[in-house]
């Protein structure tokens, strides 16, 4: 279990977070939603302890680790892929270090994402949609128990967000405990072992995808009343 | 009288010209891109003692004419303290300082402008701290550096020529001495300009090449 336990995060005299608590269990898949501006990507990177907080623990295990990472491990929206490296070397840097299958695990990876057309191109060299797999692929070849994702397809059209939002249910099954900050409630809702609602540096709403149904706060319904006008 | 003539009448002066000019700016590029560097470094290392007192003085430099630091270097400080000091290791001096200065601020910049999530995927990717700096900190920003570093040591090598102005016998010097003697500024200058281009075009040419090669791989779409 991947816990938060009453975060607190101000930047300056701001409090971003204010006394959050989540859970993050391996082989499930935890959406995140909420307004933008309320602490969502401050969250996941105190999760992964890029950020200190100013007060609370993060727990990985049950320990306080203090450098989890690859155990730990994020994908962020703007992917953050080495420019000087191909995309098979960006990949391939991290994987050898966490991964003494990496050569044969990469190749399923390039099956699965489909990446063999472009898999030896530098990232500048390639689509959105193509950086977005190599990010993904980045991090799961490290063979992750929890991984971190901040809106990864928030740049895609449709039928790729859909296709990325689809392997997202294959880690489950390794296994992995998934950590996904999105605005896709449909796919939440389908695929979601658990939802965070969050707004105002809060977890307002916690539970399984039926409270997007039925919120039971007036914060969540006015979200998901605007987010049918918005989907 | 032809180039040639000139040439083969004279070379041992201009080799000897040439090898003060070319110690000079071994000197030069030497201590400028070592010091210059490491001054950088421990500018970002310590804003307050190091990085801002060294930017502070950058920005002194920038306002004073190399020559005139050149002189003042040369006959009122050794005045001041009645010293006598070889001229050409005044220049080599002072042509340092104004190389490392200069170094540094190409280092710093890109030191500081270095985009952090470059760092933050190392970070979450399990990478070591020696694969942090030497696979993707040092390649990245040697990438950026090196083409305005070779650029300025180009400038560095014209600039030594001012050392000709405190009678250091450098090759620029030996180019009017010989000239006085024969008079044939055509020829001589001439051969002095179609060596130097001999010698700075390439670099130059590298350095466009080498900027051009990088950003095409590093530009954002
Ligand atoms: N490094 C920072 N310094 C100051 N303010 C920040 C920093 N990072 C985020 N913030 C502020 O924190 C608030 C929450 O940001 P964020 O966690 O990115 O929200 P979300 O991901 O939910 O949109 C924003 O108002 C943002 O301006
Ligand atoms: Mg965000």
């Amino acid at each position: 279990m991947l816990s938060a336990r009453n975060i607190h995060k101000s930047y300056q005299d701001r409090v971003i977070l204010n006394g959050v608590d989540v859970d993050i269990a391996p082989g499930q898949i935890s959406c995140v939603i909420g307004p933008s501006g309320t602490g969502k990507t401050t969250l996941l990177r105190v999760l992964c302890q890029l950020e200190k907080e100013d007060a609370g623990e993060i727990l990985v295990d049950g320990e306080q680790n203090t450098a989890p990472w690859p155990k730990v491990t994020a994908v962020f929206q703007s992917l953050f892929l080495w420019p000087h490296l191909t995309l098979r070397e960006n990949i391939m840097l991290p994987a050898r270090n966490h991964n003494p299958q990496a050569d044969k695990d990469i190749e399923g990876l390039i099956k699965l994402f489909e990446m063999n057309h472009f898999i030896d191109h530098y990232p500048n060299q390639s689509s959105i949609g193509q950086r977005q797999r190599v990010a993904l692929a980045r991090a799961l070849i490290l063979n992750p128990k929890y991984v971190l994702l901040d809106e990864i397809t928030s740049a895609l059209d449709v039928e790729q967000t859909a296709r990325i939002l689809t392997k997202l249910t294959h880690l489950k099954e390794r296994g992995i405990g998934v950590f996904l900050i999105t605005h896709h409630l449909g796919f939440a809702k389908r695929a979601a072992d658990q939802i965070i609602f969050m707004s105002d540096g809060k977890v307002t709403e916690q539970g399984p995808p039926a409270i997007l149904q039925t919120p039971t706060t007036e914060r969540l319904k006015q979200f998901m009343s605007l987010a049918e006008i918005g989907a | 009288m032809t180039v040639w003539d000139i040439l083969s009448n004279y070379y041992p002066a201009f080799l000897t010209g040439l090898s003060v000019t070319l110690k000079l700016c071994l000197i030069i590029w030497g201590s400028g891109l070592l010091i210059g560097s490491a001054l950088a470094l421990a500018g970002i290392k310590c804003p307050r003692s190091v990085g801002l007192p060294s930017r502070g003085f950058s920005f002194f430099l920038g306002g004073v004419p190399l020559i005139v630091f050149l002189f003042w270097l040369h006959y009122p400080v050794q005045a001041m303290f009645d010293v006598v000091i070889d001229p050409f290791y005044t220049a080599a001096f002072t042509l340092s300082v104004v190389n490392l200065f200069a170094v540094a601020d190409i280092v710093r910049g890109a030191l500081h402008d270095f985009p952090k999530q470059y760092l933050i995927a190392a970070r979450v990717t399990g990478l070591t701290r020696g694969q942090t700096i030497f696979k993707i900190q040092l390649p990245l920003i040697l990438r950026e550096i090196l083409p305005p570093l070779l650029l300025l040591q180009v400038a560095m090598l014209h600039t030594s020529l001012f050392a000709s102005l405190i009678s250091v016998e450098e090759i620029f010097r030996v180019a009017q001495r010989i000239n006085a003697q024969i008079y044939r500024p055509v020829e001589i200058y001439t051969a002095l300009g179609v060596f130097f281009l001999a010698v700075c075009l390439p670099i130059n040419g590298f350095a466009l090449w080498l900027k051009s090669r990088f950003t095409r791989n590093l530009s954002e779409q």
